[in-house]
């Protein structure tokens, strides 16, 4: 009953813990840019605000296809933190993300449409890794349930660097930082599949991007294994290093973007694999 | 709990220019740099009607932007207000009266906030801004309508287009 504690008070709070790391990502995103930043609690008064709002929906399937990304991610964060098949989890994700590229493609905009199209490329860009990191850990462990790497001595990160190296290049596509957030970038397309989301649908999304934090920083714990502290070690780094990165460079095309994490970050994890098969 | 009293602590800045200098503009984006800070507000630029609450126009109305500044105006979710900055906006300014010109933002849209000044100091518009905060928090849900509605741009203009002067010109050139 115990162990299943920690995990089942994470999925409920979820949302709650997602939007203060939001909160305080902004924080530290301005005041690396000599700002003082919005206040720790600015993404729920942001929440509450939205709520209050005029209820305008584009078409009924698109508001749902927004509320059925947000329960999907929120069903694979579930499945990733009880321990379940880390194969399953990607692909859960994959069809969270799937969810709101089609609602991005469900409307008229031009913008909406745009979105979709980088989202999908994004996806692209990012899954084949996952799934090689997956693999690798299959390879290490001889399972792909996350329970087992929960609860392994021997964290991951010792026995596969590159993997992790390769996770931290793409975490950025995933997050929508830049310099790869061309799916969102809100100065050209102003948030891609997000733009005709209004008021309380799209709150929906907004939430959704809280959960994707949680989701990402656990995949980054997962390579600590049962040591708790070089896991918080982990994500704090991690965290830093997102907001730095996001700081300091500028938007790079969907092209480079493909081309760098096919490239680069796709071949650490593949050579990574080959390591730990051949040892 | 009064969800109205959290309007005051998110409001979204949606920022158009209706054809001006560029002057405000200018002013509107250094609030947002280190210097104002207007991010430790709440506020962000979204740069999309769909979820923003304050409508920031610069720059007076010209016939081309005015049915797109009703456009943007009807796609707010209430409850919204609207800031007009700097003298074009509020009056047309040194623009008034000229042959693509409309003048005020307030013949189209209700206009709840005037900034005044050519260009408005970054000053100025952050104490528009908190006075239209107090105006948001009273606002309610009710649909809010434009002014004017749309028209087609030909049937009001009553402006000669090159080839009318062209044809006027004509007979007096031969």
């Amino acid at each position: 009953m115990n162990e299943y504690l920690i995990p089942v008070l994470l999925i409920v709070l979820a949302p709650v813990i997602g939007g203060l790391v939001y909160g305080f990502d902004r924080i530290v995103k301005a005041r690396m840019q000599r700002r003082i930043g919005p206040p720790l609690l600015q993404p729920f008064y942001d929440f509450l605000k939205l709520a209050d709002k005029r209820q305008m929906m584009v078409h009924s399937t698109h508001a749902f296809l927004g509320i059925m990304h947000f329960v999907s991610l929120w069903f694979a964060l579930a499945v990733l933190l009880l321990g379940g098949d880390l194969i399953l989890v990607i692909f859960l994700h994959l069809l969270s993300t799937s969810l709101l590229i089609l609602a991005g493609y469900s409307t008229r905009s031009v913008f909406s449409h745009l979105g979709a199209n980088r989202m999908a490329i994004s996806v692209l860009a990012y899954e084949p890794v996952l799934i090689i990191i997956a693999v690798s850990i299959f390879m290490i462990n001889g399972s792909f349930d996350t329970s087992v790497v929960f609860a392994s001595d021997q964290p991951l990160l010792y026995k596969m660097p590159l993997a992790f190296i390769a996770l931290l290049l793409i975490l950025p596509i995933k997050l929508k930082k830049s310099p790869f957030d061309v799916a969102e970038a809100h100065q050209e397309i102003t948030g891609g599949v997000e733009i005709e989301y209004s008021g309380l649908f799209f709150e929906a999304v907004y939430t959704a991007k809280w959960l994707d934090y949680i989701f990402c920083y656990t995949l980054v714990f997962l390579f600590a294994g049962s040591n708790i502290l070089l896991g918080i070690g982990l994500v704090v780094f991690t965290f830093f290093y997102l907001a730095a990165l996001d700081n300091s460079t500028a938007r790079v095309n969907y092209k480079q973007m493909l081309r760098f994490s096919l490239g680069v970050a796709f071949t650490l994890a593949f050579i990574n694999l080959l390591i730990n098969s051949l040892i | 709990m009064n969800l109205a009293s959290y309007r005051k602590k998110s409001p979204w800045i949606l920022h158009f220019n209706a054809g001006g200098c560029n002057g405000c503009d200018i002013e509107i984006l250094a609030c947002l740099g280190p210097k104002y800070d207007i991010e430790r507000f709440g506020m962000i630029n979204t740069g999309n009607p769909k979820q923003s609450d304050i409508l920031l126009i610069t720059g007076p109305v010209t016939k081309r932007t005015r049915e797109r500044l009703v456009e943007i105006y009807a796609q707010m979710p209430e409850p919204k207000v609207v800031i007009s900055c700097g003298a074009c906006a509020s009056t047309g300014g040194v623009f008034r009266g000229m042959y693509n010109c409309e003048g005020g933002v307030d013949q189209f849209i209700p206009v709840d906030v005037y900034v005044c000044g050519c260009g408005t100091r970054p000053e100025q518009i952050i104490d528009g801004v908190v006075q239209a905060l107090g105006i948001l928090e009273k606002k309610t849900k009710a649909l809010e309508e434009s002014v004017k509605l749309k028209k087609e741009a030909w049937q009001e203009d009553g402006q000669l287009n090159r080839r009318n002067i062209a044809d006027e010109i004509k007979p007096l050139l031969a």
